[in-house]
């Protein structure tokens, strides 16, 4: 069975590109971009199998976004790949006192490199 | 009076000067966040176009993509050294304050936020922790991690795909010492004299990657001596060099 991985992006042309490339490679796809749209996800409780999270959304940052999916049980240990252009160190000792796996800057990387991650992350 | 009235007028003065850098910071970082996303944006489509994703293109495009590709990541690193030394300055011209600072844990939570360039760069970094624990020094710790990541970031960037950088530390009775050794370009024999001057980028760097600020290792060097500490290299052309910085231990009160 497919892995699941869940986009929370606002911008929607990046979100699709992303969308595009991870399907491509065999995973399915959750998306959201905004925290309206999280909170509309998991209500469904859909399997996730990892989490690609932006930190710039409009109605919430990304952070606040990922203590309310924590808040779902089955999403507790969920891993987690901030995928953001803010690369401020007080962003990324917030990203690390909540457990969170990887902390990519997005222009740094291409597609490729992030379905590698992904891929070595959870497997496919 | 006057003076009272003129310290009055120095603190104000101080105050907004403070408030008018918090601006500028804020205004840094969303603009360099903004045009991040736009280059991210190109680096993605462009490479859809090399990968043959949006059709076959032929050998002059071809080359003109990977032409842009090449341009588009250029503007990135300049972004990111931007940002850097807008960080830099902010944080070095700040007062020192000095606590207990544990060095282990700061080169470990500095080689997790190096850990995606690393891969990227195809470079492995080798922590060598020692067994037992040492290295509580009398720091200001923003700062002290600048030194750490500035060092750290240069060994990555400068040394080859498949190289192998080594983080180790030392007990002295005073002071404890880090060495941050790569395999990489190594510094030029014009360039040793001058290498911790401000703005100056080694013939051999400016080589390996065309976009540098030149102010790294000018910061760290400051950031040590005011820290008592001292900071050398040892380096060779080709075959890599080994920073070395002391700082020194806490010493509680008892």
């Amino acid at each position: 069975m497919s892995k699941t991985i869940f986009i929370v992006e606002d911008d929607l042309f990046l979100q699709g590109l992303e969308a595009t490339k991870l399907k491509k490679e065999g995973f399915e796809i959750q998306t959201a971009a905004s925290g309206k749209d999280v909170t509309k996800v998991i209500e469904l409780k859909p399997k996730i199998d990892i989490i690609l999270l932006d930190l710039m959304l409009p109605d919430m940052d990304g952070f606040e976004i990922l203590k309310m999916i924590r808040k779902e049980a089955s999403y507790l240990n969920t891993p987690v790949i901030v995928f953001s252009n803010l690369s401020e160190e007080k962003d990324i000792e917030k990203a690390k006192s909540l457990g969170i796996n990887e902390f990519m800057i997005k222009s740094n990387f291409n597609l490729d490199e992030l379905a590698t991650k992904v891929k070595e992350m959870i497997g496919q | 009076m006057e003076k009272d009235a003129e310290i009055k007028s120095l603190q104000e003065k101080n105050e907004k000067l403070i408030k008018l850098m918090s601006v500028r910071a804020d205004i840094v970082s969303i603009s360099a966040h903004q045009i991040r996303t736009s280059l991210s944006a190109i680096k993605w489509i462009v490479k859809m176009f090399i990968d043959g994703d949006l059709g076959k293109l032929d050998t002059e495009q071809e080359n003109l993509m990977k032409k842009a590709y090449e341009d588009n990541d250029r503007a990135i690193s300049i972004v990111s050294e931007l940002l850097l030394a807008n960080k830099t300055e902010d944080i070095v011209e700040k007062k020192y304050e000095f606590t207990e600072v544990d060095i282990i844990e700061l080169i470990d939570d500095s080689i997790f936020d190096f850990s995606g360039e690393a891969h990227a760069r195809e470079v492995e970094i080798i922590f060598l922790k020692p067994n037992r624990k040492f290295g509580y020094v009398l720091a200001d710790k923003e700062k002290l991690r600048i030194v750490f990541q500035n060092l750290l970031e240069n060994a990555i960037k400068y040394s080859n795909a498949h190289g192998k950088i080594f983080i180790a530390l030392k007990e002295k009775n005073d002071f404890t010492e880090v060495s941050i050794k790569d395999a990489g370009v190594g510094i030029s024999k014009e360039g040793k004299d001058r290498i911790f001057e401000k703005f100056f980028r080694d013939t051999e760097a400016q080589k390996k990657e065309a976009v540098g600020s030149g102010i790294g290792l000018y910061t760290s060097k400051k950031i040590v001596e005011g820290h008592n500490g001292k900071i050398w290299f040892e380096s060779n052309e080709d075959e890599g060099t080994t920073f070395y910085f002391r700082i020194p231990n806490f010493k509680s009160k008892e």
